[in-house]
């Protein structure tokens, strides 16, 4: 694919992949569909090209979303995405299924991917703005956000959930976002479940206190409504 | 239930799941209609989760580009699936542990040399200074080497003539108190001042006089081999001879420490 076909829009592209996709193939990708993540990828390791398209099928979107929720960026969550299959290519066969969910394990490559990717922008952001503030034309206001979510309500509770420390960011994401259960939560970010819960109440008082004065929808949330524990 | 047992149930659920709440648990539902600081507390969360469900909603479509699965599925019919690495045994504290042990022991052999050490030279330092507070007894005297030969006791003759004016004075002390004087015969040795002290009853028949104090006494002393005349030795000898030969252990202050009768 030459780089001008890149820079094309995605429906494009698109159209260009569904044409020139082969439809038996297809047709086996589906018929994968029932099977479970590890056999996939037991089918995947002794090279079964359609298993591990099957399983890259149902597993790019949720890690992209918890790529693109954590960082605000499609970009970094691109990248993500297929540095997370790259690293299964390479380590796949040391995955150990009795240690957990194989998608859980996706989960927790994604973070530190995620993580090395906004350490890296942070970095060059800090290293770029500089020379943007000198030029006036080049300062405009950030928000990655208002492109992806269109309803305000989100694009507010998005921006709260971005400004959240990442301890409490992962939590919010992994449980509230992608709905994973604490267990795979507490297995991706190789902590206790206990912790997960704790992070995720203390979270949410954090979400509350961002979200009383920005969003409309949630004007009645009251953070420090008074608590009767009889 | 209580508020706690409310509070608990509610946080073990996720934002779909708090949505659907008090529709589904009739229990708890119950006391939110009781309870209006809970059930205000639940609304709070039930709005929170349904905002946190509006941008799950948002986003659900969202997926990577087909070209992020062209170059996944590329890099798979190129590279396939890595073979497994082969584990290398993880540094644990194992040879660590062995080192900080084998520096353990060594400190404890330290540590136990510098007591041995230590007793060792506070027990010499301790005999040393009784030794010197406690100087040799008038009893103990020095025990003379026997000459091996005449030919010895010619060699020795020399000396024995320079020393012999060293005793004069106790040979006049001796003629004083026995009104004859006893005549020097042959032999004087000196004894060495750090020889082995013995005692009298071990040290062929010297009969120990208490003739010096002992803290005066000094360590150097002379034995000189002299005839005496019989009437002073015969209560010691018993023997009617008129003259008998003694060895007369003599010390630096010239007082005799001892006697012993040769013939």
């Amino acid at each position: 694919m030459s780089t001008s076909q890149r820079n094309f829009p995605c429906y494009w592209v698109e159209l260009l992949v569904e044409s020139t996709a082969d439809p038996p193939r297809r047709a086996e990708v589906a018929l994968l569909a029932d099977r479970t993540d590890e056999q996939l990828l037991e089918l995947a390791l002794n090279g079964n090209e359609d298993a591990f398209t099957a399983l890259y099928r149902r597993r790019q979107g949720p890690i992209y979303r918890f790529a693109l929720h954590m960082s605000g960026s499609a970009q970094v969550a691109e990248e993500v995405t297929q540095e997370v299959f790259l690293f299964l290519l390479r380590r796949g066969r040391d995955f150990d299924p009795e240690r957990g969910a194989l998608g859980a394990y996706l989960f927790g490559v994604a973070r530190n991917y995620v993580r090395r990717a906004m350490e890296k922008s942070y970095s060059e952001a800090v290293t770029t703005s500089p020379a943007e503030e000198d030029d006036p034309e080049l300062v405009t206001e950030f928000d990655p956000v208002r492109d992806i979510a269109r309803n305000q309500t989100s694009r507010a509770v998005w921006k709260a959930v971005l400004s959240l420390p990442e301890h409490y960011r992962e939590v919010v994401v992994l449980c509230d976002l992608q709905e994973l259960t604490y267990a795979d939560a507490a297995q991706a970010l190789g902590c206790a479940l206990g912790t997960v819960r704790s992070r995720l109440h203390r979270a949410h008082d954090m979400l509350m206190k961002k979200l009383r004065n920005t969003a409309p929808a949630l004007s009645g949330v009251r953070s420090d409504a008074a608590r009767c524990l009889s | 239930m209580t508020c706690r047992e409310f509070m608990d149930s509610t946080q073990e659920l996720n934002a779909l799941e708090l949505l659907r709440l008090t529709a589904e648990d009739e229990g708890l539902a119950a006391h939110s209609r009781e309870c209006g600081a809970c059930a205000s507390w639940l609304e709070t969360q039930q709005s929170l989760a349904a905002a946190l469900q509006s941008l799950s909603a948002s986003t659900a479509q969202r997926e990577a580009s087909p070209q992020v699965e062209q170059a996944i599925l590329q890099a798979f019919r190129t590279q396939g699936f890595a073979p497994k690495l082969v584990e290398m045994p993880k540094p644990t504290g194992a040879p660590l542990w062995k080192l900080s042990r084998v520096f353990e022991l060594g400190a404890y052999a330290a540590v136990a040399a510098a007591l041995i050490v230590g007793v060792f030279l506070g027990y010499w330092i301790l005999h040393d200074r009784q030794e010197s507070s406690h100087p040799r007894q008038a009893q103990t005297i020095a025990a003379p080497e026997e000459p091996e030969s005449a030919t010895q006791i010619t060699a020795d003759h020399g000396q024995t003539e320079e020393r012999l004016a060293q005793v004069e004075e106790p040979r006049n002390q001796l003629v004083a108190s026995h009104g004859k004087a006893p005549s020097v015969t042959t032999v004087v040795r000196v004894q060495p001042k750090n020889s082995p002290q013995t005692s009298t009853a071990d040290n062929g028949n010297y009969v120990a006089l208490m003739l010096c104090d002992p803290l005066i006494c000094s360590d150097e002393e002379q034995v000189i081999r002299m005839e005496l005349p019989a009437t002073s030795a015969t209560a010691l000898d018993g023997s009617n001879a008129g003259t008998v030969l003694a060895d007369i252990v003599i010390g630096e202050d010239g007082l005799i420490r001892g006697m012993r009768i040769v013939n």
